[in-house]
């Protein structure tokens, strides 16, 4: 849901240009098109004015006593403008339209770019709805209003100022008195666009609750039942949909009233000139000019109108702008030493060592106290503990997706901040307890691992964690499309793809994270023969509730509170009768129940 | 889509005489608009022209109404004001019509929402199975919205459109029936390219939204896989992947640009070019002596007022369609039978809480049987503990008790009642139940607590509270009892959630309570903790527990072992550890876990 992105919506700010001139570069590949959009605009804008010229003409020359005999030419002219017209109109819409989806498309790219460098703290405190929301609604909104500001920017003051210019060379005088009406309407289109841009945002509000509060109550329906809290909730709802009520139709009430207020100032500055021309007209104009003139003042509301909108919705755009600016400004926490200490990861990786280590995520709660673990290669380290006893830190510091607040992490003896992140974040394969899958076929899942692998290559690694067997039983095999997330396979068959993806990538490290934990019992004892195969000579770190799985480790660290409470093998551990052991009774038993199937 | 359209004139039902009453205004409206150029028609013609007598017939009669010409010559002023007067008329039915059919749409759909609400919370537990939340909030706000478009914008465009073209047509006609033909000489082409032009291009718009979807769709699984893309450093591949997603979105969308760029300067060059007909042949009789300029200015503000309404028609049409789709979606929510109730709800008097299954069977949706002639009693105020693997019907009995869904056959029944004679909120009242994975609110967790009931005091809640140890935990927030659950304020964990759904449920002093693998995500200690708090209420009510852990069921009163839907043992703990069974071989496995480990790995994954 984007529901978080409404509630920034349109701050309306102080005009502020920083966050556009800095975004401004990605605006420049489209210069051309921009350049030619304003050029459009000029150029419509003063053919526009042009045309009750040419009416006045027509009627001057009509009633003339030549009756008429420049019709043919001054009707060509004028529908030659209108055609003209149409293809200015043509133009600058298609000079928009590759401004505005060449801009955000630029912008899309380098946002999507940039939060693949940004670190995992970052995600932390940045919901995926709310990052998600800068990329699509942020972007499109900004870029698409930059051709059309800009546009109308010109249009519209070329367009009141050829009014203006036309009015003055009919008759000066009267063009004074008309303008006059200039400064009201300026003001009422201010008050209003302001009122409606603030009711509008009332309505946005409201309506984004709305749709949380349906999603809720559906989501709980049945929670809500059991509580028999219908009447409630429907009290609730209804302050929320007459709240909505209110505002909407209150931003409705604003609008009609603007529009024919501007309509009726319009008429004011029509009749002010049927008035004075009707009593001079022969005189000081004629009858054509009177009808040019009536023409010219119930025209200038239209570009006031058109600006001032335009120019509202610039101005809520400038949010969108400057969070689109404030990410891409974003420093990532982890990134490569920028001193230039790098030096590649090359060989195997055959010793990872933490020293004194410490983290938190926040300060008040420390998750790793002075760690200290030294592995070998062809070690496996199961990782045993309660919840939040620090075991997925240990994994996320060593996969370097954050690093330790002070002590250091080696890898062959050296601080591995000073290898590139990426040579070592390549080395390792990472299968999680609820893993990711993207929509796809299972294929192009598995090949997730290694892009340059053979289907063959695919396949072996299936077999090998016996996924081979499920996957073939499926309609399409290997290109069976898995839905958004994998939604179309159990949770087992998703750790299983994602075993076989992690084995392809043939990494130096393996961490297993409740790898196995929904696949049953007999299968379970099929794939572990597989994983041991495929563990050999790496190292490895398993997080398993499974007896099995962690028996088969060559070692098992207990950690309690970010501490290793006590190491060894399984034997030793149920021996000395400590925490293990307890943990074994209330913790693994208990998920074997879960598991546990009939008897035969 | 006949049918729909009669759906979406029943629901206007209670508003029509404020639509009636818009389009009178809209009416009104539009012949004063017209009247406004008559002014200018009547000055210039009937006044300062050298041939009144040519003037239009209204103008003539105005003229006369007013005093006459020389009157009027002199007092010039009170045509301008009329003028002016008419223009302000005309704006206030203007507003009229804008405020009528704002708030009759308004309120049409202010039901439609509350309807839906309430709807959804009676919809029988089986049309959530069927149905997803994402297509179902959709439909109450999407949906619901293109209903709104439709009821405020569309209706009211297509009448200004029509109204706006109908309403001069007796004056034009009755002033020059030559210049009338030549305003509507370019009419119906405008109206049908737009309408044609816009059903030809609709498929583009759907082009591009799947477009915008698929990269939309790109960036979600990225950012949510964001740990799979690292780990296997696969950032470049993801940025082509997005890059082409969002290259293909450009292409398309750019691709509507044009669409709409041949539409714009199309459907704009037939209006002016409309405009220009009425110009050309208004000069040229003007120019043979046989019109007014005052008729021409008239014809020349008229066509302009007609025309750019008639623009939008064409593409007004061909959304009507949309309403109908979504009405008819939205029907599918309100024209579904309720739960159903065949008795009257009236209040109970509390239960003792004597529980008793006689004989259950019952499936979904006529697959394999969930529970098959499932019988078992508990009397008031004992504890029953349910075992099985998934699957094994434990929570199909909860849900059974809670009246989500009734038996096919057999008989529930509460103090010797049948449950469905009792009426579903009654029996719901008077059992509460703690599921492993609580729905909490978006409120604040004194609100979740009391959300059976609204009126409890906070000592009431504080008791519970630790009853279910998440006093303490409550207490370390911040804001403590107020702290606000879900997006705007924290996270529980699974466990917190846990106790506070069961201090929510404790509460309610239920006649029953259910705790289904409530407390999975506990961690032991506490767990321990929170069974001697409810040992001390032990009585108070019936209680079925479910769980995976035998020491937190081995002390119910009784034990009902389940598999496949059917009971396989019931007895006291005592009773089925003494016989040979499933029960026993698990308490083995759970118990003896030392000597079985010595046995090495063959027989200890069971």
């Amino acid at each position: 849901m984007t529901d978080k992105a409404y509630d920034e919506d349109d701050e309306i700010r102080r005009l502020d240009f920083a966050a556009w001139f800095k975004l401004g570069r990605f605006a420049l590949p489209h210069r051309a098109a921009l350049a030619g959009l304003m050029s459009a605009g000029l150029v419509l804008a003063i053919s526009e004015s042009l045309l009750p010229m040419i009416t006045a003409r027509i009627v001057d020359d009509a009633l003339s006593d030549s009756g008429g005999d420049k019709l043919v030419l001054l009707g060509s002219l004028y529908a030659g403008l209108v055609l003209f017209n149409a293809i200015l109109i043509w133009f600058f819409i298609n000079a928009g339209g590759i401004a505005a989806t060449g801009i955000a498309n630029n912008v899309r790219r380098a946002l999507f770019d940039h939060l693949q460098t940004l670190s995992f703290s970052f995600y932390d405190k940045n919901p995926v709805g709310w990052l998600m929301a800068r990329v699509t609604s942020d972007t499109s909104r900004m870029a698409s209003i930059i051709p059309w500001f800009l546009l109308d920017m010109v249009w519209g003051t070329a367009f009141v100022l050829m009014i203006s210019v036309m009015m003055l060379v009919i008759h000066w005088q009267l063009a004074l008195l008309v303008m006059m009406t200039i400064p009201v309407l300026v003001q009422l289109t201010r008050i209003f666009q302001k009122k409606l841009l603030l009711s509008q945002r009332g309505v946005r509000r409201v309506n984004s609750q709305i749709t949380a509060k349906f999603n809720e109550n559906i989501t709980g329906v049945n929670t809500s039942k059991a509580l028999v809290r219908e009447a409630q909730n429907l009290q609730e709802f209804q302050r929320l949909s007459g709240a909505m009520f209110q505002y909407a139709v209150r931003n409705k009430l604003q609008a009609s009233v603007y529009l024919p207020l501007m309509l009726a100032i319009g008429s004011v500055g029509v009749a002010i000139t049927l008035w004075y021309g009707g009593i001079n007209v022969g005189t000081q104009l004629t009858l054509g000019e009177l009808i040019a003139f009536m023409q010219y003042a119930a025209l200038f509301y239209i570009p006031i109108q058109e600006m001032s909108s335009t120019f509202t919705q610039f101005q809520s755009a400038q949010a969108s702008a400057e969070r689109i600016q404030g990410l891409l400004e974003t420093v990532p926490e982890i990134r490569d030493d920028q001193q230039g200490q790098l030096e590649a990861l090359s060989g195997p990786i055959k010793t990872i060592e933490f020293k004194h280590v410490d983290f938190y995520y926040n300060p008040a709660e420390k998750v790793l106290t002075d760690f200290n673990l030294k592995v070998e290669a062809g070690e496996s380290i199961a990782l045993v503990g309660a919840t939040g006893s620090g075991k997925s830190t240990l994994v996320n510091l060593l996969a370097r997706f954050y690093e330790p607040r002070s002590g250091t992490i080696l890898i062959n003896d050296r601080d591995y901040r000073y290898y590139p992140l990426l040579d070592l974040q390549s080395r390792l394969g990472m299968v999680l307890q609820s893993p990711h899958l993207f929509s796809g076929s299972i294929l192009e899942n598995i090949r997730y691992g290694n892009l340059d692998a053979s289907d063959d290559e695919v396949r072996a690694a299936a077999r090998k964690v016996q996924a081979d067997e499920f996957i073939n039983d499926m309609a399409d095999g290997y290109q069976t499309l898995i839905g958004e997330g994998g939604s179309r396979l159990s949770s087992g068959q998703k750790q299983l793809v994602s075993l076989a993806r992690a084995v392809l990538a043939d990494p130096d490290i393996f961490i297993l994270d409740e790898a196995t934990s929904s696949i049953d019992t007999q299968s379970e004892r099929l794939i572990q023969e597989g994983i041991e195969q495929v563990l050999r000579g790496r190292i490895s770190f398993i997080v398993a509730h499974r007896l099995s799985t962690i028996r088969a480790a060559s070692r098992i660290l207990v950690i309690d509170k970010g501490r290793i409470v006590e190491q060894g093998d399984h034997d030793t551990l149920m021996a000395v009768g400590g925490r293990y052991a307890s943990l074994y009774k209330n913790q693994f038993v208990k998920h074997e129940a879960m598991q546990f199937e009939r008897k035969a | 889509m006949n049918a729909n359209y009669q759906l979406i004139w029943q629901i206007t039902r209670g508003q029509r005489l404020r639509y009636l009453s818009a389009m009178l205004a809209l009416i009104t409206a539009s012949v004063f608009l017209y009247l406004v150029p008559l002014m200018p028609e009547l000055a210039i013609d009937g006044l300062i022209g050298e041939e009144p007598d040519r003037a239009s017939a209204i103008s003539r009669w105005l003229i006369e109404q007013a005093g006459g010409r020389d009157f009027l010559n002199q007092h010039f002023w009170l045509v301008v004001l009329a003028m002016i007067l008419l223009a302000a008329i005309a704006g206030v039915f203007t507003y009229l019509r804008g405020r009528w059919t704002a708030i009759a749409s308004e309120q049409i759909v202010w039901r439609v929402r509350n309807d839906l609400f309430d709807q959804l919370m009676h919809l029988p537990t089986h049309y959530f199975d069927k149905a997803e939340t994402g297509d179902l909030v959709q439909r109450c706000t999407s949906d619901v919205d293109t209903l709104r478009l439709f009821l405020a914008d569309h209706v009211t465009e297509i009448g200004r459109a029509i109204v706006m073209l109908i309403a001069p047509l007796p004056l034009m006609f009755s002033m020059d029936w030559r210049m009338t033909l030549m305003s509507l000489l370019l009419i119906p082409p405008l109206v049908l390219f737009s309408f044609f032009y816009f059903r030809g291009v609709q498929r583009y718009f759907k082009l591009a939204d799947e477009a915008e979807g698929r990269m939309t769709s790109v960036v979600q699984e990225n950012l949510s896989g964001i740990r799979v893309v690292r780990a296997f450093t696969r950032q470049g591949f993801e940025t082509d992947k997005f890059g082409q997603a969002s290259d293909a979105y450009r292409r398309l969308d750019f691709h509507l640009y044009k669409l709409m760029a041949n539409y714009w300067s199309v459907s704009d060059f037939l209006c002016l070019a409309q405009v220009s007909l009425v110009i050309i042949a208004g000069g040229y009789w003007l120019a043979n002596g046989t019109l007014q300029v005052g008729t021409f200015y008239f014809f020349l503000s008229a066509v302009n007022l007609f025309i750019w309404p008639l623009r939008m028609l064409g593409r007004i049409l061909t959304q009507l369609g949309k309403a109908t789709v979504a009405i008819g979606r939205l029907e599918h929510i309100l024209g579904h039978p309720r739960e159903s109730e065949q008795v009257q709800e009236t209040e109970l008097p509390p239960f003792k809480g004597d529980l008793r299954f006689q004989d259950v069977s019952f499936s979904h949706h006529g697959d394999n049987p969930a529970l098959e002639t499932v019988s078992f009693d508990i009397p008031a105020g004992q504890t029953l503990a349910l075992l099985g693997p998934s699957g094994s019907g434990k929570s199909t009995i909860v849900n059974l008790l809670l009246r989500f869904y009734d038996p096919d056959s057999g008989k529930i029944t509460i103090d010797g009642q049948d449950v469905v004679a009792l009426g579903r909120k009654p029996v719901r009242k008077q059992i509460s139940v703690v599921m492993q994975d609580p729905f909490l609110f978006a409120k604040s967790l004194k609100e979740n607590i009391r959300l059976a009931l609204p009126d409890a005091d906070d000592n009431a809640i504080k008791e519970v509270a630790m009853t279910a140890c998440v006093h303490r935990t409550i207490e370390s927030f911040e804001h403590g009892y107020e702290t606000e659950v879900g997006e705007r304020g924290i996270t529980l964990s699974g466990g917190q959630r846990q106790r506070v759904a069961l201090a929510r449920a404790l509460l309610e002093q239920p006649a029953v309570l259910i705790l289904d693998d409530a407390f999975s995500a506990v961690d032991t200690e506490t767990e321990k903790l929170i069974l001697e708090a409810l040992k001390a209420r032990h009585g108070m009510h019936t209680t079925i527990v479910i769980a995976h852990r035998l020491s937190s069921l081995m002390h119910a009163d009784k034990i009902v072992v389940l598999d496949k839907g059917r009971i396989i043992q019931q007895g006291s703990h005592q009773e089925l550890v003494a016989v040979n069974g499933m029960y026993r071989d698990l308490w083995r496995l759970q118990t003896d876990h030392e000597s079985e480990s010595n046995q090495g790995a063959g027989s200890n994954d069971r």
